[in-house]
């Protein structure tokens, strides 16, 4: 499968089937809960890495802004998917709570003009990739102001840009390549490109 | 224990009987009081405002409260040891340093805004709570499509996903139970980690099979028929509404701008 095997000539039709929907907030649900599990086995390990390095996995936040839209092909599904799964973190008692649904916004924002930026049109690993990053300058857009602002200015965009390459690695590639895998099970054949 | 699923026992109150979009308005405009400054005390005085409105008009059980925001200690502490401790300003030698423990300096300056970003904590999830605890996430929705117009087939879509949740974790129960019977065995880091990645692969596939089933029980109840929805549950927006929001607007305003 060449890294382009996602490109398709026109995109889909924008408008959103009731399957569309319901697995996207499916998927977002199923991230809210690996978010959860994140949080607590696995962040809290990496803790005495220190600042910034802990950083090195928060891409794992970004999965639904790109798994979403790599399945479904629709405009606004990273923002949906995001919401969503901050949404389903809140319920399941994040600690950030109310502030969980601004991140995810602004987070679900960033791969949006991604993919916006090529019409729907591109979804191979490339693009992924870059909507991994666009996550990521969001999340760090949001959490430096909120979280980290008295922090001393290395080590701001030592944490901003942990986050945008763990955006591009785990949440770009690893989403691109959890969707392929998903795709070989047969499990997306109700959507155009998985059949 | 989750900070935010509402509590069976919640008695009505004032707050139960605002509508979800109008706690939530309410809620959003102290989150933003909270993370615009840097000085303690707006924090602090939100921290009171919500208090007093968890005590008086929430109608939830105080007792369990403590046990809900009992995880956000972990956050609330560290988040402030390392404000205070990585802060900017306790590199500036014009500042004196409160405390120094070898070359590490710590500044007045770095332990104020260390502070305000704990209580900004505080704020949030005393606010979380304020917002979802006092109803359910099927009355946040029927709200959020009635007052604010978000698109109904997303909002109710959602709601049937958020139902789906409870067999995710049967699944994962039962995925792991089927690959001890056949023998598979994780061993070292790696293979730990490949084999968490395996079982993710299984549990989406489940989860995205059990979202197609219920979109075609959906669809075939007409949930995408185009024909405009009306309401099972109307929510009328009513003084209480408004004067929630406007308290809390006003609260926001003052928590920012009075003189210390």
């Amino acid at each position: 499968m060449s890294a382009f095997a996602g490109t398709r000539g026109a995109a889909e039709s924008a408008r959103w089937r009731t399957v569309d929907i319901v697995v996207v907030a499916v998927l977002a649900v199923a991230f809210g809960v690996v978010f959860w599990a994140w949080s607590a086995y696995v962040w809290v390990w990496l803790k005495p890495l220190g600042e910034p390095w802990e950083y090195v996995i928060s891409g794992m936040w970004l999965m639904p802004a790109v798994v979403a839209p790599l399945i479904v092909r629709k405009p606004g599904a990273a923002l949906f998917a995001e919401l969503v799964a901050a949404v389903v973190s809140v319920l399941l008692g994040s600690q950030w709570g109310l502030d969980t649904l601004l991140s995810g916004f602004v987070q679900g924002a960033g791969a949006e003009l991604v993919f916006g930026f090529v019409m729907y049109r591109n979804f191979g690993v490339i693009v992924a990739l870059i909507a991994g990053a666009g996550a990521g300058t969001g999340e760090a857009l949001h959490d430096i102001p909120v979280y980290f602002p008295t922090y001393a200015a290395n080590l701001q965009v030592g944490i901003a840009g942990l986050e945008i390459l763990s955006g591009a690695a785990i949440a770009g590639v690893g989403g691109w390549l959890l969707v392929r895998s998903l795709r070989r099970t047969g499990a997306l054949q109700a959507f155009p490109q998985g059949q | 224990m989750s900070l935010a699923a509402p509590l069976t026992s919640v008695r009505p109150d004032f707050l139960t009987r605002v509508t979800p979009a109008a706690r939530l308005a309410a809620g959003m405009t102290w989150l933003i009081a909270a993370i615009v400054t840097l000085d303690p005390i707006v924090p602090i005085r939100l921290v009171i405002a919500a208090a007093v409105a968890l005590v008086l008009w929430s109608g939830l059980p105080l007792r369990t409260v403590p046990a809900r925001l009992a995880p956000l200690g972990f956050a609330i502490v560290s988040l402030t040891v390392f404000s205070i401790l990585l802060s900017g300003a306790n590199a500036d030698r014009s500042l004196a340093a409160v405390a120094a423990f070898g070359p590490v300096r710590i500044t007045a300056p770095a332990i104020s805004a260390g502070l305000a970003i704990g209580l900004r904590v505080i704020v949030i999830g005393l606010t979380t709570l304020l917002v979802f605890g006092p109803s359910d996430p099927t009355r946040m929705a029927d709200s959020l499509v009635q007052q604010w117009h978000i698109p109904d087939r997303f909002a109710y879509g959602t709601l049937g996903a958020l139902r789906v949740a409870p067999f995710m974790a049967d699944d994962w129960t039962l995925i792991s139970a089927s690959r001890r019977l056949r023998g598979i065995q994780a061993r070292g880091v790696a293979g730990r980690i490949r084999d968490a990645g395996d079982r993710l692969v299984v549990m989406l596939v489940a989860a995205i099979r059990r979202a197609e089933r219920l979109a075609l029980a959906m669809d075939a109840r007409g949930f995408d028929s185009g024909i405009k929805r009306s309401h099972f549950r109307e929510l009328r927006v009513g003084w209480r509404d408004w004067m929630t929001v406007a308290v809390a607007a006003a609260v926001a305003v003052a928590a920012v701008a009075l003189p210390r």
